[in-house]
């Protein structure tokens, strides 16, 4: 497991375009968000000398009074924003299934959808392990996208299932019920915490499921999503230690990038020349995040061939560009 | 069952151990302080496994009045949890309450039967019936009549003997069970109060406390062995009883409640509060297991507050304060009882986050603001819970400034401090952003009972609190500790209406504050006031700068407009502030810089502060780019969170 882990990550590392290309693509989808969260924080400001206060600090009175009138992608603008509170607020959110608001939704859905179609290219140039090149990039990209559609429709089942019908279950039935009587707050935080594992547990374990099917519907060249996942489940519960231990290694990855960031997150922090940094560093910790992301997969991509197929195999040919018809009739 | 009840007191007096007493100690004070017109002897027990009180009372009442009472009224609050029919759970029903709370099983609601009242040995229990002076609910059972055979005319004495059972509820509305840990408060049938236009005895409502007469309470309890009790009042005697549990008779002089509770979980914590020209204070600390840590932070608030609002207002006469940390989920937590109050912590409880101490210096705080002056809480709930919002907000930024920000996270468990964000105590102590989003919803003149529920609070808090702080803001802090200590000095153990405030603000102030009241209190109007225009353009060899300001509120007040040049210069103008907008120019050599109108805030009702300052040399622009970055990163952690589903 230790091998296919480093492999793993010895494969992303050596594929720095992906990270760099994942980054794009959620620069792709937040930059036209935050300027449009710019116009609206301009806005209230005006000319005010509030302004001066929110430059160079923060200005809790004004951040509220925006909160108060502000609908759409501005009720998000809160002081949880705020550098760890970040990360904090929207692992929270995760695990508690807090609703947001829909234009983050909408946001969200914008980017799954450019993930699922990115990730026949990412995977594929992982599991050949060498140079595929934008061509094959966008090649594989292209053939796995509607297979992947297909494994969303089935994956958004199961997470509706999840958080629509379990978390609802564990935590707004059963929670309540087990610490009814409960008088210590650290008991009910234990149960919760034990809630967590399990609603967490059951999250992670599809999760990885579907990643699976991801790699072998890549490496075999499936087409039916659904043999890729019967046989993603056969492919883990043969081999359960090594898949749960290389994804306790790969959460362990997220952890670590989450305390480091814990540590170094910016504050509020002045305009100018601090405020980039400030953004450099929150940028640095996203791209760390997209890293272990892209580690799951190659790590898993890697573990896969140790067992069932050889490091680099892939059934379909390498991807190449069609030749033009001029070429063609030469 | 009095008699059984009064029978097993005695034998405990005569033939148990005293366990323990609490020497130099014992609830008497001399001369008397208030009326103590409405005395009580209680003997009551209660059965943790079936969650029972049984209970007996004497009353000894005195018509202080000018009219002669035909009946009796009382207070039966434990009815408002015996069905959703009450008029509590129907104003629950229009704020914040749950299904799940509606949806309880049959044991979790709450009842009170008295089961015998007789009035000077003659048995009225027959003609007893539930009136619901306030909204005619026929549904609604938190009021008692009882007819009387003879009137008691005014100085006349009345002994009243009422029996009852009860049943504890699963918490609601700070008063419960919940494990081992029992909180029982509003819990034996009590007297409403006697005015000369007839009772004063509401229903109970959902956003509104409570309104009785000052007496003497004399408290027998018996509880299972072993677990402590706190109470109002001093403890003068503990017996074991041979059945197991343990009686406690807690004695205290002019007070108008009586609270407590028990458990066997309690650890006890004692320390005393000292200073040189204020009475000391024996401070009693009931302290949930897992917040032992935090001893010191709770008897460092009560000190806090013993020791400012002391100074500011006046003494704490009792000698003695007794603290209790709730359990957790009980619901008790930041609720105030004669000599006694529910502070409010968390396990995860950061340093220089004022949990708990905010919450500690507010309950403690309530001792004079409801203990002492003791307002009609169901009509006039901003007299206690706003004074003492603006005095807790004054008193916590003596001692715990700066404090800051905590958001929690993960159900509400975990705790994360914005060191970025120090709380201010006009802005944050008098909570001016949620009555920014309720200004307008009900003038604090309407009887606070009838606010709607779920904004009731923001009235009676937040609005009172920020324009006690603005008057300070305005007159200075002597004019306004002057004011509040004469309304303190002059009211204390009395029942003082709105209007006797009015009078010692405008006695003491030397001025008629009539219009700032009527904008304050009997209007619902919010203050707005902004910079509608600055420009400033050289014409010939000057700059003409003219500036627009406007009234965008309902409220007026008079506010500064002060113009800034890039002289240096400052012009500050009075403006009145009762047309809707007013034009100032200015011929000046130097061209001008900002405009603000209030700069120095004292208006802190106006809700909308963005708007009262324009500048030539904005920074909305870096601002927002600044803050727009912050976010695009919290965005794009939110988008990563759930790409992990891809």
């Amino acid at each position: 497991m230790m091998g296919a882990w480093r492999d793993g990550i010895r494969r992303v590392n050596g594929a720095p375009a992906l990270l760099l290309g994942v980054w794009a693509l959620t620069l792709l989808v937040s930059v036209p968000m935050a300027a449009a969260m710019r116009g609206m924080l301009a806005q209230h400001l005006g000319a005010s000398l509030a302004a001066d206060t929110a430059a160079s600090g923060v200005n809790y009175d004004w951040m509220q009074e925006f909160s108060d009138q502000a609908a759409g992608l501005g009720v998000t603008f809160k002081p949880t924003i705020l550098g760890f509170g970040a990360v904090l607020d929207n692992l929270s959110a995760f695990i508690d299934d807090t609703e947001r608001p829909v234009v983050i939704v909408g946001a969200a859905t914008v980017y799954i959808v450019l993930w699922i179609f990115v990730a026949g290219g990412i995977i594929d140039r992982y599991a050949r392990d060498r140079p595929t090149r934008t061509v094959g990039f966008f090649t594989s990209s292209g053939v796995f996208f509607f297979r992947f559609l297909r494994l969303a429709v089935v994956q958004w089942i199961v997470y509706a299932a999840l958080f629509g019908s379990v978390h609802p279950l564990l935590f707004g039935r059963l929670y309540p019920d087990l610490v009814r009587e409960v008088a210590v707050e650290r008991t009910a935080f234990a149960v919760r915490v034990a809630l967590y594992l399990v609603f967490g547990g059951v999250v992670a374990a599809c999760a990885t499921v579907f990643d699976y099917a991801k790699v072998r519907a890549i490496v075999e060249d499936r087409r039916s999503m659904l043999s890729a996942i019967a046989e993603a489940t056969g492919f883990i519960r043969r081999h359960a230690a090594a898949a749960a231990s290389l994804f306790l290694a790969n959460f362990a990855l997220f952890t670590a990038v989450i305390g480091v960031y814990a540590l170094v997150a910016p504050g509020a922090g002045r305009t100018g020349g601090s405020m980039w940094i400030g953004f450099a560093v929150g940028q640095v910790y996203v791209i760390a995040r997209l890293w272990v992301k892209l580690v799951f997969w190659a790590s898993e991509t890697a573990l896969f061939q140790s067992r069932l197929a050889h490091a680099g195999y892939v059934t379909r040919p390498d991807p190449i560009w069609p030749e033009s018809p001029e070429a063609d009739a030469i | 069952m009095r008699r059984a009840l009064l029978t097993t007191a005695a034998a405990a007096l005569a033939g148990a151990a005293i366990v323990s007493a609490q020497p130099g100690r014992s609830g008497a004070i001399i001369p008397p302080l208030s009326p103590r017109n409405a005395n009580y002897t209680i003997a009551a027990r209660l059965d943790p496994a079936t969650r029972t009180i049984t209970g007996s009372e004497t009353i000894t009442w005195r018509n202080i009045t000018t009219i002669a009472a035909t009946e009796l009224q009382f207070h039966l609050y434990w009815n408002a949890w015996k069905d959703t029919r009450s008029t509590f759970m129907r104003e629950r029903a229009l704020g914040s309450s749950s299904d799940r709370e509606r949806a309880r099983t049959a044991d979790d609601w709450a009842r009170i039967d008295v089961t015998s009242i007789k009035v000077g040995g003659d048995d009225r229990t027959a003609t007893k019936r539930f009136i619901a002076p306030d909204d005619d609910n026929p549904d609604d059972q938190t009021v008692m009549a009882v007819r009387l055979a003879q009137p008691i005319e005014p100085g006349g004495t009345a002994t009243i003997d009422v029996e009852w059972s009860a049943h504890v509820p699963h918490p609601f509305a700070r008063t419960g069970a919940i494990g081992d840990f029992f909180f029982i408060v509003q819990w034996f049938p009590k007297l409403g109060v006697l005015q000369d236009d007839g009772w004063n005895c509401h229903q109970f409502h959902a956003s509104t406390e409570f309104f009785s007469d000052f007496g003497v309470y004399d408290v027998s309890l018996t509880v299972p062995g072993g677990w402590l009790l706190g109470a109002t009042g001093v403890e003068v005697k503990r017996y074991a009883n041979t059945d197991g549990t343990a009686t406690y008779r807690y004695y205290q002089e002019d007070v108008h409640d009586f609270a407590w509770t028990t458990s066997p979980d309690y650890i006890e914590r004692t320390a005393r509060f000292e200073h040189p020209q204020l009475p000391a204070v024996e401070m009693r600390l009931l302290l949930q297991p897992e917040h032992a840590s935090q001893a010191e932070r709770h008897f460092d608030a009560t000190r806090t507050t013993l020791r400012y609002y002391g100074e500011w207002f006046g003494p704490y006469p009792y000698g003695h304060i007794t603290i209790i940390d709730p359990a957790y989920q009980s619901g008790a937590g930041g609720m105030e009882y004669p000599t006694l109050f529910t502070a409010g912590t968390r396990w995860l409880a950061p340093a220089r986050v004022t949990t708990p101490e905010a919450v500690t210096v507010h309950e403690a705080g309530h001792q004079f603001w409801y203990g002492m002056v003791a307002n009609n809480e169901f009509e006039d709930a901003w007299m206690d819970e706003g004074f003492n919002t603006y005095s807790t907000a004054r008193a916590i930024a003596q001692v715990y400034d700066p404090n800051y920000l905590a958001l929690r996270y993960f159900g509400g468990f975990v705790p994360w401090v914005f060191r970025d964000i120090a709380l201010s105590r006009e802005t944050e102590g008098n909570r001016l952003a949620g009555y920014r989003r309720d200004a307008e919803s009900d003038a604090p003149s309407t009887p606070s009972f009838r606010y709607f529920p779920s904004t009731g609070g923001s009235i009676t808090y937040n609005k009172t609190a920020l324009w006690l702080n603005t008057m300070e803001r305005w007159l200075g802090w002597p004019a306004m500790q002057r004011i509040m200590s004469t309304h303190f000095e002059r009211w204390k153990f009395k029942h003082p209406k709105p209007n006797d405030f009015f009078d010692v603000v405008n006695e003491v102030a030397g001025r008629d504050f009539g219009r700032f009241f009527d904008e304050v209190y009997r209007s619902s109007d919010a203050f707005d006031y902004g910079v509608q225009d600055l420009k400033s353009e050289r014409e010939g060899g000057q700059y003409r700068t003219t500036l627009v300001v406007r009234r965008f509120g309902e409220a007026i007040f008079p506010v500064d407009v002060a113009v800034t040049f890039r002289s240096g210069e400052r012009v500050t103008e009075r403006w009145e502030g009762v047309d809707r907008w007013k034009l100032y120019t200015y011929d000046r050599p130097s061209q001008a810089l900002s405009a603000e109108v209030d700069p120095d805030r004292v208006l802190l009702l106006d809700i909308a502060a963005t708007n009262n300052s324009r500048t030539l040399e904005p920074k909305g622009g870096a601002a927002a780019t600044k803050w727009s970055l912050k976010w695009m990163v919290w965005l794009q952690d939110c988008l990563l969170s759930w790409a992990a589903l891809v």
